[in-house]
Formats: structure tokens, C-alpha cells, sequence
């Protein structure tokens, strides 16, 4: 109940911002505008249609998880309304949960509003409904959810520009990852490859989840894939949430 | 209302008048001499020349981690501006960087048709580059395994502009072993492999084309096929063994029949119609009734 009422709080206090909102409409317009560059190109219009709208909206929601959530914490504590919180009988650790899944809530609510409006939009368009398109969004849901967890990481025990770098510096190693993979082969010391290995595993892989490329292309999807991708995300948010916590746990405020 | 009266002509008091008034004439003074350096700049500068036209475009590897999980989006971009950049004429030069621009795109994302095509097109139609067509073409075969499209157009620019047959055979062969291969492209490698002068495999080809025809254009061109291919079968045949009977006898046999006699054939062929071949004895030479000209070129 405390964690749910935390969580109504945050959400509250995001969508009051007035950003959000901003964030979204351009999030839609860059969507939308997909039309106008699908008709620059030759051949497979309706590709460069999803391409485009999609990467716009996975933009977009990737910035309101990152600026949204590296100020969910800081801000309670800069403005000094967490002494009234944790004064409350409520644990760090639910107020830390309550913050994420506010955070996860307006995620999906932001992500809904922008899907729905490209799904009406594609479908005029094209006049197909392409379900496909729903994993995506799900997995991408995942995918926010995982910057949303990171940005609260940071912003217990940082300031919010440098809460911003990190995340989004995260976030851009989440998409390259997979190369250490790759580059591990090249390596022939031992304690490089561990270095590789070691990175590869710790560091966020979300190109798991980023499956905008093949549904694109009509490559057909394994279920097994999506669901050790989708388990991968549910135990990367929890190990980051936890640590979160153990952070915050150790903070002392005068 | 201060703060709504901000434009610098509305009378708000005196001093800020002047003051605002100041400012604005400031801002467009500075906003003529930025107009001014610009152009300056812009005389000198032939945003068009051929020195411009250079490519700095990374290897698709370095790319795919670069474009940090956008792979489509950033292959699409490049793909746009191929098209853009390739359609401004005023470059002699924009041919220079082609296979790799297209390379690129489609290491980026293999399985995008479009690239393939209009690459190759670009390609072949504006650079007069059929070789690198067909390089970029069969790189699509190999990388979409259920599309018929890029060998069969290699093949054609193979048969048509190179007049590589043995190349253009290869690929028609490949074209049309794929799903949904339209019958069009079988009778394409039939008549490649007869152009190269396989008479009995291409037999074998045009009479399953011919069993198997849906259509009448179809028949009709498996028929006329086969006629050719038998007279031209019958025609070296019977033209060597009556070569051969000159040898023995010191003429030309007078007839068909009298290769028959002597044991040099079993029978007589007859045409694809089941006519006779017109023989001349003074040459020893065999004709049909009707001949295609095909193989013309060769």
C-alpha cells in the first residue's frame, strides 16, 4: 500500500510536469512526420514509415525516462521533503519502489498515448494493422523500464546533470554491449578477456530488447528469444533496484 | 504589462522607448552585416564543385555499434541521401564512393530490398557499371534467400549488356530455382544454355517447360524452341555423316535415303512438326522449313 501510494505520487508529480507532455507531442510529431520522409525514399515506403515512427518513439520515451527519473530522488532530497517521508513509517526501500513503479507507470502512459496514435496513424496510412509491432512495444516498455531503474540508481546518490551523463551514457553502452562479446575473442590475455567478460555481463544489454530491426524487415520472431530476453530485463531491473536500495539504505541526511 | 509590451515601437514610457528602439535598430544592423559576411563567404564558396563531393562514410561494422540500436533508421537516412546524391547531375565525380555507399547500406541492414535494387539501378543505368550491378545484386541474392528478383536481374544485365553467357546462365538458373519464380525466368535459362550451345540439356529443359506450359505463350514458345533445337541437332548430324559419305564415296549422297542404305543413320529425322528437311545434295546441306534466328549474335 505504501509502495502503491508513493507510486501515485510520482506519477502525479510527472505528469504535472509540464516537459512531459511537451516531450510526448514531439515525441508523436517526429512519429508522424515519418510520412513525409517515407516519400523521399524509392521502394518500401511503409519500411522507412515504421522505421522512422518508431525510432521516434523509442526516442522520445527514452528521454522522458531518463529526465524524469534522474530527478525523482534528488529532488526529494534537495527540496528536503524527503525528512517527511522517511520520518513516515516508510521504508527507503518501498520509497525506492514506489518511485519506480510511478516512474514505469507514466512510462506507460506516455508510451501508450504515442503508440496508439502511430498504430491509428499506420493504419490509415498503410490500411493494415501490424501486431508485430505491439511486441516491440512491450519489449520496449522493458527496455525503459531498465533506464528508469539506472536513473533512479544515479540520482540516490548524485546530482541530476551528472545523473543525466551516466544514464544516458548507459543507455548508449546498453546498445553497443554486444560487441565485447564479439571483441573477447580477439583478446589473448586472460585477465583482458576477464575484463571483457566481466563488462559484457555487468553492463546493460538492451539491444535484447530491441527488436524494432527485425520487425521491420518481416524476420520472424523466436518465442524463446523474447522470453529470456524479457526474463533477462525483469533480473537486470530487480539486481539495479536492490543496489538502488543498498545505496540509499547508506545515506545519511542532515 | 511591461512584460507584455515587449515589442520596442509600442509607447510604453520615453526611456524604454529609446532604449528598445536602440536594440532593435542594433539587431537589425547586426543581422545586415550577418547577411553581409554570408554572402561574402557564399561568393567564394561553389558549394558544388567537385571538390565537395567527397564521402565520408564509415565501414557499415563501425556503423552498426554507432548507430547505437537505430541500425534501420540510420541505414534508411544513408539510403535517402543516396538517392538524393545521385540524382544531382552536376557531379561527374559522385560515381566515385557507389559500391561502398551501397555496401554499406546494405551491410547495415541485409535484408532490405529496395537498396539492391535502386542501388544496382543507379549502378547500372547512370554509372555504366554492370559489373558492380551485378556484384550488389548477387549480394542481395545471397542475403534474402526467397527473392528471385536479383538474379534475374543480374542475369539480364549478364546476357544483355556483358554478354557473359556462361555468367548470365548461372544466374538465371539461380533466379529460377527461387520461391515464386515466374515460368518466365525457367524459359530465360533454357534459352541461355541453348545460346551457349548445350543443345541436348536445353532439349531436356524446353520439353519440361513444354509439358508443364500453363499458358499458350508459353507453348508456343517451348514449341518454337524445340523446333530449333531439333533441327539444329538433326542438321549437324546429318550434315557430318554426309560429310562422311563424301569421304568414302567422293560425292555428296543424293538423298537422305541413301545414308539409310548405307548404315550411316537408322532413320530419318523429320522436323518438330514431323516434316521433312530440305537436303541439297550439291552441298550436302540440311534445311528446315522454317529456322529462328537466335543465335545471331554469337
Amino acid at each position: 500500500m505504501k509502495i502503491k501510494a508513493i507510486a501515485l505520487n510520482t506519477f502525479k508529480e510527472a505528469v504535472r510536469n509540464k516537459v512531459f507532455y511537451l516531450l510526448i507531442v514531439v515525441g508523436i510529431l517526429f512519429a508522424l512526420s515519418s510520412h513525409i520522409i517515407s516519400m523521399l525514399t524509392l521502394g518500401d515506403k511503409i519500411k522507412v514509415l515504421k522505421d522512422v515512427g518508431l525510432a521516434s518513439i523509442n526516442f522520445f520515451c527514452v528521454l522522458i525516462a531518463i529526465f524524469t527519473g534522474i530527478n525523482l530522488v534528488f529532488k526529494e532530497i534537495d527540496k528536503r521533503t524527503i525528512y517527511n517521508i522517511i520520518s513516515k513509517p516508510i521504508s527507503r526501500s518501498n520509497f525506492i519502489l514506489g518511485k519506480f513503479f510511478g516512474l514505469g507507470l507514466t512510462l506507460l502512459v506516455a508510451l501508450l498515448s504515442m503508440a496508439v496514435i502511430f498504430f491509428l496513424f499506420l493504419l490509415i496510412s498503410t490500411g493494415e494493422f501490424d501486431s508485430r509491432i505491439l511486441l516491440y512495444f512491450a519489449l520496449l516498455y522493458f527496455e525503459l523500464l531498465i533506464i528508469s531503474a539506472i536513473s533512479i540508481l544515479f540520482s540516490s546518490f548524485s546530482t541530476p546533470i551528472l545523473s543525466s551523463i551516466f544514464t544516458i551514457s548507459l543507455y548508449l553502452i546498453g546498445h553497443v554491449s554486444w560487441t565485447f562479446n564479439e571483441f573477447k575473442h580477439n583478446l589473448i590475455k586472460p585477465l583482458e578477456k576477464a575484463a571483457a567478460y566481466l563488462f559484457y555481463y555487468i553492463m546493460p544489454n538492451l539491444e535484447k530488447l530491441n527488436i524494432k530491426n527485425i520487425i521491420v524487415l518481416d524476420v520472424p520472431i523466436k518465442s524463446d528469444v523474447i522470453t529470456a530476453s524479457l526474463l533477462y530485463a525483469v533480473c537486470y531491473i530487480s539486481a539495479v533496484l536492490i543496489l538502488a536500495i543498498l545505496i540509499f539504505n547508506k545515506k545519511e541526511f542532515q | 504589462m511591461r512584460k507584455i509590451l515587449f515589442f520596442p515601437l509600442l509607447p510604453v514610457r520615453d526611456k524604454e522607448i529609446k532604449v528598445r528602439t536602440r536594440l532593435f535598430i542594433a539587431f537589425l544592423l547586426l543581422m545586415v552585416l550577418a547577411s553581409t559576411f554570408q554572402s561574402k563567404y557564399d561568393d567564394k564558396v561553389n558549394y558544388f564543385s567537385e571538390q565537395n563531393t567527397f564521402v565520408i562514410l564509415p565501414p557499415a561494422k563501425s556503423l552498426r555499434i554507432l548507430s547505437f540500436g537505430y541500425r534501420n533508421l540510420v541505414a534508411d537516412m544513408i539510403f535517402i541521401w543516396s538517392i538524393q546524391f545521385y540524382s544531382s547531375y552536376y557531379f561527374s565525380n559522385r560515381y566515385d564512393y557507389l559500391e561502398h555507399v551501397f555496401n554499406t547500406i546494405t551491410d547495415l541492414t541485409p535484408l532490405y530490398r529496395a537498396p539492391y535494387i535502386v542501388g544496382a539501378w543507379i549502378m547500372a543505368l547512370e554509372a555504366n557499371d554492370y559489373k558492380m550491378a551485378i556484384r550488389l545484386l548477387q549480394k542481395g541474392s545471397d542475403a534474402i534467400r526467397d527473392e528471385y528478383l536479383f538474379d534475374y536481374e543480374a542475369a539480364f544485365y549478364a546476357f544483355q549488356e556483358l554478354e557473359d553467357y556462361a555468367l548470365a546462365e548461372k544466374l538465371f538458373k539461380r533466379a529460377s530455382k527461387r520461391p515464386n519464380a515466374p515460368a518466365l525466368i525457367k524459359r530465360s535459362w533454357a534459352h541461355l544454355v541453348y545460346m551457349r550451345d548445350n543443345l541436348q540439356f536445353a532439349w531436356q529443359l524446353w520439353m519440361d517447360i513444354y509439358k508443364n506450359a500453363r499458358t499458350i505463350t508459353e507453348k508456343d514458345s517451348s514449341f518454337n524452341h524445340l523446333y530449333q533445337i531439333k533441327y539444329e541437332m538433326d542438321k549437324k548430324n546429318l550434315e557430318e555423316k554426309a560429310a562422311r559419305y563424301k569421304k568414302k564415296y567422293g560425292m555428296y549422297p543424293s538423298n537422305l535415303e541413301a545414308l539409310l542404305r548405307v548404315g550411316l543413320i537408322k532413320a530419318i529425322p523429320k522436323d518438330f512438326t514431323g516434316i521433312d528437311y530440305t537436303y541439297n545434295p550439291a552441298a550436302g546441306k540440311i534445311k528446315a522449313r522454317k529456322a529462328y534466328r537466335w543465335k545471331k549474335s554469337s
